[in-house]
Order: C-alpha cells, then structure tokens, then sequence
C-alpha cells in the first residue's frame, strides 16, 4: 500500500485461487457437494481468468 | 537480477539445478510434456500418456497441465520460439477466455440450463476447428497475409501458410475439427442411419464445406483486388509518365532550344504552368464555349501567349455562356488585353472572377503606371465601347480606377435576369 506497482496478474490468480480453495474447504467440511460436474467449471475459470490477466498485462506492457 | 536459487537469470545454471521449462516449439499443446521429458531425460511420449492416464482418472491430469501452463516459464527455442513468444500475450488472451467460455458451459450443463450435448459440443469442435483454419489464411489483423517484398528474403515467415509446415497441420487440424463436429452432429442426431435424413446431412456437410472453404474464396477475392488495385496504380504510374513527357518533357525541349528568347520561354513556361496546374487539380475538361469561367481562362492564356506577361487567373463558382456571360467575358478579354499591352511589363496581372446564379463580378488588376479614362482620346473604342459600352448595353456596369497600390483596376458587373 506504500505505492508499489500493483500486479494485477497476481491479484487475479490470487483471488481466484482462493476461492477455489474456499470451495474445495466447504466441500470438505461437509457443507457443500461438490461434484465433479462443479469443480470441472471452477477449475477452468480460474485458470481462464489467470491467463486472460496475463494475456491483457502482457498485451499491454507491449 | 538473481533469482530464488542464487544464479543469475542471465547465466546458464547447471545441470542440476535447471528449473523445468516448458517447450512450446517440441510440445503438442503448451510444452508442458515436452519440458518435463527434457528436464527428467525420457521420451516426451511417456510424459504425455501420465498426463492422459491422470486426466482419464480423476481429472488431476488436466488441473497440473493447467496449473503447469501457466506458471512454468518458456524454455529458449530460437527463431520460433521467439516468435511464439512474441505472440505469447494472444494467446493467452484466447486460451483464457476459450476457458472461461468453456466454464460457463460446464455450468450451465451441470445446472441443468443446457441444449444438447449433440448441439453444442459439436458447435464448439467446429467453431475452433473453423478458427483455426481462418488464422492461417487471414493474418490477425485482418488482412491477407500476402508475401511483403520489402523484408530480407532471410527471414522465415508463413508468406503462403497454406503450405507451410506449421499452417498445413493447423489446416488440418481445422479441417479435421470442422468434419469431425459435422459427422459428430450427424451421428448424434441419427442422421447417418436413416435414409429419410439424407437431406439433413446433406445441408450439415454443405455447411461443413463452407466454413472450410470459405477462408478461400475470401483469400481469392482479396487477392483478385489487391491484384486490381496494383493494376490500377500501374496505370497511373504510365499515364503520369505518358503525361510528363507529352507536356514538361516537350516544353523543356522547346526552353532549350529558344533560350535566346527569354519573352518566348517566359511564355512557354507560363502555358507549362497552366496545363499541369489544371491537370494536377484535376480540374473538369469544360469547354471555353460553355462556360463562363473556362471562356475566360482561356481568353487570359491567349493574351498571355501573344503579349507576354503573366495574367493569373482565379475564378469563384461559374456559369454558362450566355449572351449577357459573352459580354462580360469580351469586356475582361479588352480589360486583360489593354493590361497586357500597356502594363504587361510591370508586374503580373490579376483577373478574378465570381459568377453567381444571381451576379456576375470581374476585377482585372494591373501594376503599370495607370491612366485617367477621360483623357483618352474619343478615337479610341477600346475602354469606352469594348469595356464601358458593352457593359451598359447588357445592363452592367464598369468602372475604370486607379489601384491601391498603383496600377489600373477595371470593374465589371452585371445582374444576370433569373429565368
């Protein structure tokens, strides 16, 4: 917060792996089903969210 | 700049400590099998059938292929890997929103919000597949990727990725994606088993067909334009040059050969200067006997051919060449004339013309010594009945004055009768 350049390629695979881990932990305490029909979906969203932040940062920076 | 092992980014680490990189230019899909066989010294192949076998399993085969794409970095590879490299931020753009498209999909599958299997996988296979074979014949920013003269015949680049290694398999993949989802449609939808649906399969396979061929056509019909389009500016370049001989070329010739007479040469020029202003302005070739202002441009050339000087013309609108036009084109043609008989030598004369629907203006300026009309001699008709008189007979007006800065300026205007 002291004016670093934010990464927002870190920022974006930092929240979507949480949440990804959030379910994962729901799911293992019992407090959600998580089939694999649900967790297909939320892997490949969050890897398609990490490569799209890198693709956009990348492209930018150019 | 060291990194988290203590070896400078820019010095080659050891053999064993060497991080595993991905290989793009050896891998199928991203490098990912390619690095690890690399990195561990076994063939890619059996790296490749742990990946499927995993993936066949549980899946875990395909969230580390995932998670291994994106965080492991690209190993060197040369020119093309280079090349990939420069390209790497499109397509991680594509490959990241072809994934989150593809989440959205297994969402709505497993909510129950869905079509058919038999509809959309298809539909997916055939969009990629049509894709791809798009890419290879259309360049990404939309235009054709012809062959570009000006780079080194050195450089390797798909000028014709049709026949290129790479744009061939790429096609073929295309090719095999867009009939694979054809057939996959058919099947899924009993088609290829009943007779009765012959029409059905028919219309998939025309379809089929033109997704795949229509990246050619559309090459075919911008190479047919750019083919036209170079034609064109060829034509141009051999009428400029046709042009330039025919005028500059001749009038260069002709300044040679009578340097003796600067009067005569200072003519040619003046008329040289005249057509290729016209013809760089790309004025309409409006003949002098309909209109206004072509009459009197061509009255000044002609006065400035046979009495020297330079008359510049310039003319606001125009109109045609009617009686009450006439008289006032013979009237300037007089004021021009007497201009370039009695003060041709002290300056450039000035005519400028505006014609209007409703009004008709002309100034013929000169820089002589000027001349006070009354005490012209009554024997003289000139300014009295060839500018004054014929003026007043077509109900105009003229005005002989002295010039601002010296110099006679004569007026003429006429109220043109709207009919």
């Amino acid at each position: 917060m002291s004016g670093r350049p934010r990464d927002a390629v870190s920022l974006v695979a930092g929240v979507a792996i949480i949440g990804l881990g959030a379910l994962l932990l729901l799911d293992s305490l019992h407090e959600i089903d998580l089939r694999f029909a649900y967790l297909a979906p939320a892997v490949t969203a969050t890897a398609g969210a990490i490569l799209l932040a890198r693709g956009l940062s990348r492209s930018r920076g150019r | 700049m060291i990194d988290p092992m203590g070896v400078p980014a820019n010095v080659a680490a050891p053999t064993g400590v060497r991080r595993i990189r991905r290989d793009p230019d050896g891998g199928l899909v991203a490098g990912v099998c390619a690095g690890i066989a690399e990195r561990v010294g076994i063939d890619p192949i059996i790296v490749r059938l742990a990946f499927v076998a995993a993936a066949l399993f549980s899946g875990a085969g395909l969230v580390v292929y995932a998670l291994a794409w994106i965080f492991l970095p690209v190993g060197e590879g040369g020119t093309v890997g280079a090349r990939f490299r420069a390209r790497r931020g499109s397509l991680e753009i594509v490959g990241g929103a072809g994934l989150l498209v593809l989440s959205a999909a297994l969402l709505l599958r497993a909510l129950g919000w869905w079509v058919s299997d038999a509809v959309v996988w298809p539909a997916v296979a055939a969009a990629v597949g049509g894709a791809l074979i798009w890419r290879q014949f259309i360049g990404p920013s939309g235009d054709l990727a012809v062959a570009d003269e000006s780079r080194p015949a050195d450089v390797e680049r798909p000028a014709a990725p049709f026949l290129g290694g790479g744009g061939l398999s790429k096609v073929g993949v295309g090719v095999a994606l867009v009939l694979g989802a054809a057939l996959m449609f058919l099947w899924a939808n009993g088609a290829l088993n009943a007779a009765g649906d012959a029409v059905l399969a028919a219309v998939v396979v025309v379809v089929a067909l033109g997704l795949i061929l229509a990246p050619l056509w559309w090459r075919l019909g911008r190479s047919l334009a750019a083919e036209r389009g170079e034609r064109i500016r060829s034509q141009e370049r051999a009428e400029l040059g046709a042009h330039l001989h025919d005028s500059v070329l001749q009038t260069l010739a002709l300044v040679q050969r009578r340097a003796e007479n600067p009067r005569e040469v200072a003519s040619l020029a003046r008329r040289q200067e005249r057509e290729l202003r016209a013809w760089l302005l790309d004025r309409p070739s409006t003949r002098a006997g309909e209109s206004l202002a072509a009459a009197l441009e061509a009255a000044a050339a002609e006065v400035e051919d046979s009495h020297g000087g330079a008359i510049e013309v310039v003319t606001v609108g125009d109109c045609p060449l009617d009686p009450d036009a006439a008289a006032v084109l013979g009237a300037a043609r007089e004021a021009i004339l007497n201009a370039a008989k009695f003060a041709g030598d002290a300056g450039p004369i000035d005519a400028f013309a505006e014609m209007g629907p409703e009004r008709i203006e002309v100034f013929v300026r000169d820089r002589g010594a000027g001349f006070d009309p009354d005490a012209v001699p009554e024997d003289r008709q000139g300014v009295r009945e060839s500018i004054i008189g014929r003026m007043e007979r077509h109900g105009g007006r003229a005005a002989v004055r002295a010039g601002a800065g010296g110099g006679t300026e004569v007026e003429l205007s006429l109220e043109r009768v709207r009919t």
